[in-house]
């Protein structure tokens, strides 16, 4: 099996199907990641095929030191930044719960999904950088480069969301357990 | 990995985030009428490399002032002759002003203090003999 690098040699060499091998791999991720940020479910899909089609357009500047998780990331985010943008200027109407489409697309359990807290609590950059570390299994500098931040930033940026997210749910884990005492009594 | 983070890749795996087949015909067709773009080469930088170049021509620069100067410097001693070559009287070497410090000061206005002082010095030596010889005379 080649390498995401490996693949994009074959495609800067002109291989058909190695450019829709990585857009296999990634189209799933990135839309995952997508969903929990944008509006709307169509934003999130108009935002992955912007990134692919960018991707492919400067494929040949892409650099081979870095993983190209990383790379695509970056350019994930940066058509979500502009997407952003156009929608702070359409409309500053707060996204309504029933339109969210995280909400939508998630399991539906007992407890609340943690990358809900997630982006209830932390900033939208802070949030990103625990998706990369967590999710994405990103080293420290690859979130930096992908969010164009410096190591230290990083650094405390996930150390504080670590916290303040393992703060919440140690908070939920004595209510529930409090529940359960009082559904006992 | 401990339980948190299992607990975010768990959660993350929970939004669902199937690519409908409409999305993927969406991103192909697109990336059909994508062209990739050729990598533009890097341009290197070329004052880095030029940077004697321009101190070779700042300090040719300052040569030449130098010597042009230096040609175009009139020579004093030659015009002088030049214009006095034509007169009867024999050519006198030019004056070149000679500055002397002020020297007319009386040595006395430096010394006359130290004058004033030794003579008071001797007359207060001479009042305390004097008091010396009473005293022995009065003593003895």
């Amino acid at each position: 099996m080649l390498t995401d690098e490996q693949l994009v040699q074959a495609s800067l060499q002109g291989g058909a199907n190695a450019f829709d091998e990585l857009v296999g791999r990634y189209q799933e991720r990135l839309l995952r990641f997508l969903l929990t940020r944008s509006s709307c479910r169509a934003d999130a899909e108009d935002a992955v095929q912007d990134t692919f089609i960018s991707a492919y357009r400067y494929l040949a500047s892409f650099d081979p030191r870095w993983r190209f998780s990383t790379w695509i990331y970056r350019i994930a985010l940066r058509n979500l930044g502009k997407q952003r943008r156009l929608e702070y200027h359409e409309s500053d109407e707060a996204l309504a719960a029933e339109d969210d489409p995280m909400q939508n697309c998630i399991d539906h359990s007992e407890r609340e999904n943690v990358w809900l807290v997630a982006r209830r609590l932390l900033t939208p950059e802070a949030y990103t950088a625990m998706w990369l570390r967590y999710v994405e299994d990103m080293s420290v500098k690859e979130i930096s480069k992908s969010l164009d931040k410096s190591l230290s930033w990083t650094k405390v940026t996930l150390l504080r969301g670590r916290r303040r997210l393992t703060a919440e749910l140690a908070v939920e884990r004595t209510g529930a357990s409090q529940r359960e005492s009082y559904g006992r009594i | 990995m401990d339980e948190f983070e299992k607990r975010l890749k768990r959660d993350a795996n929970a939004v669902q985030a199937e690519v409908s087949p409409e999305l993927r015909s969406r991103i192909d067709a697109s990336l059909r009428g994508v062209e990739p773009l050729n990598a533009a080469p890097v341009v290197q930088s070329s004052p880095a490399r030029l940077w004697w170049a321009s101190s070779l021509t700042g300090l040719v620069a300052v040569l030449v002032l130098i010597v042009v100067a230096n040609l175009n410097k009139p020579d004093t001693d030659s015009v002088q002759q030049e214009v006095t070559a034509g007169l009867t009287e024999p050519p006198m070497p030019v004056e070149r002003p000679f500055l002397s410090p002020n020297l007319d000061i009386r040595s006395a206005d430096f010394t006359s203090p130290l004058e004033e002082e030794l003579l008071k010095l001797q007359a207060d030596i001479e009042k305390a003999r004097e008091n010396v010889r009473k005293d022995v005379d009065f003593t003895f």
